[in-house]
């Protein structure tokens, strides 16, 4: 999927994440920051670089701002700016696709 | 308790007057120019917090001190994030007051620079302004002078060009950072081409773009659109310590300014600047205008006499390449774009 324009998703409230995602500039680049990064840092990176590799992200900047997310959370957030990012946010949406 | 979040327009006057009385409680003074306010209401519809943008910017960040702990405050900056994303910003800034810095950097913001006991500049971009310093070349060399010079150059005029040259004939090398903001008719690719060509056989003159870190609608709003003395002050003081976090990665030494009598911004600008700028131990260079027929040369007089129909008016004023610009082809969408402003001084 091809991020077309910059767009985010998620709140900074307790227990959710903010994901923010634009056009790269060749290859994902992704900013982490967590309030939980020394515990869970690794996790939060590896399921936020695994959904976007389902959606076939291959080239995008990436920001999430993690409060304490789940990885069910952390991947809804992460499609849902994917999606918004494409303006797919309102139709087409491939449930259980890649979307799982 | 429950809690509503709501965007506050300009005219409703009870939301307002709230807003106001809830930054005056916790000592945040209302900026002048604001393009979105929204609170918090309890469930009495009394402002808990409220938060605003203008341009690329959040700003007027407050929580009630009977709502702390709450997470309102994180609310308000995911909500004005969204807000922001949907109109295309994506790199936002972020003002604060040096108490609070610690909460909003637990958000995604990264601190720039801060005027002590008065506030603290950040950005969403984890280490973007240095990423913005380590672009500008060259780097400084031992034993060398490096000058620096700001410019808007609306459009670029021989009193630039004089400013220019004196601070190349003084120096090894001059930094020239040509203003990126678009503000006003003449684009700022077209003021940046200017510039470069004026300065072509100046060797040692190297052009940058100001991005957005230095008199940007971010650091420095009141010098695009009128505000109060203190704010500009303040304004003026926040985009001089960035300066001087610029001119410290690239040894820049000394500034050089032409002197300003007709706009009050930028007056009280080269004020602050005299005064700031020897603190960080950074000369500034205030240097006289250069005039022609007895007048001092201004890039607003140019404008002033393209706006009234009469380009060749300009031909003394300005180098070859800006005047053949005006006058050929390219430039008229530009000429008849300052025809379409009803104010071509700057205030």
């Amino acid at each position: 999927m091809e991020i077309q324009k910059a767009a985010v998703a998620g709140t900074l409230e307790s227990s959710d994440a903010q994901v923010t995602v634009e056009p790269g500039a060749g290859g994902v680049q992704l900013e982490l920051s967590s309030s939980v990064m020394n515990q869970y840092g690794r996790q939060i990176r590896a399921t936020v670089l695994e959904t976007l590799e389902r959606l076939g992200v291959t080239d995008a900047q990436v920001t999430v701002v993690d409060k304490g997310a789940l990885d069910c959370t952390l991947k809804a957030r992460v499609e849902c700016a994917v999606f918004r990012s494409c303006g797919q946010s309102a139709q087409n949406i491939p449930w259980g696709g890649v979307v799982r | 308790m429950s809690y509503t979040l709501s965007e506050i327009h300009p005219d409703d006057h009870r939301g307002m007057a709230q807003v106001r009385n809830l930054l005056e409680q916790e000592g945040i003074r209302r900026d002048g120019n604001l393009d979105y306010t929204c609170g918090i209401f309890n469930d009495d519809w009394e402002l808990a917090a409220t938060g605003s943008c203008f341009g690329n910017t959040i700003r007027c960040l407050a929580v009630s001190g009977r709502h702390r702990g709450e997470g309102l405050l994180n609310q308000i900056v995911s909500h004005l994030v969204e807000v922001q994303l949907a109109r295309g910003s994506a790199h936002l800034f972020l003002y604060t007051k040096p108490d609070s810095a610690q909460y909003l950097s637990d958000l995604g913001f990264y601190e720039i620079v801060r005027v002590p006991g008065s506030l603290v500049f950040m950005e969403n971009r984890r280490g973007g302004f240095d990423r913005y310093c380590a672009s500008l070349s060259p780097k400084p060399q031992e034993g060398q002078s490096t000058a620096g010079v700001v410019m808007n150059a609306n459009p670029f005029t021989l009193g630039h060009r004089h400013l220019v040259e004196r601070a190349a004939r003084e120096n090894d090398v001059v930094h020239l950072f040509v203003l990126s903001e678009e503000a006003g008719p003449i684009p700022s690719a077209v003021r940046r081409e200017l510039v470069e060509q004026g300065v072509r056989d100046l060797p040692n003159v190297f052009c940058h773009a100001t991005g957005p870190y230095l008199i940007s609608s971010a650091t420095f709003p009141s010098y695009f659109l009128k505000d109060s003395d203190t704010v500009i002050r303040t304004q003026a003081e926040l985009d001089l310590r960035i300066f001087c976090q610029i001119a410290r990665r690239l040894g820049i030494q000394r500034r050089y300014v032409g002197q300003e009598r007709s706009s009050h911004v930028t007056r009280l600008y080269n004020e602050v600047m005299c005064q700031k700028l020897p603190e960080a131990g950074i000369q500034c260079v205030e240097i006289p205008r250069l005039t022609r027929d007895g007048a001092a040369i201004s890039a607003s007089a140019v404008r002033q006499a393209i706006h009234d129909g009469q380009p060749e008016r300009i031909r003394d004023w300005v180098p070859a390449s800006t005047y053949d610009f005006f006058t050929g082809p390219r430039g008229a969408s530009v000429c008849a774009a300052i025809q379409r402003e009803a104010e071509v001084i700057h205030y």
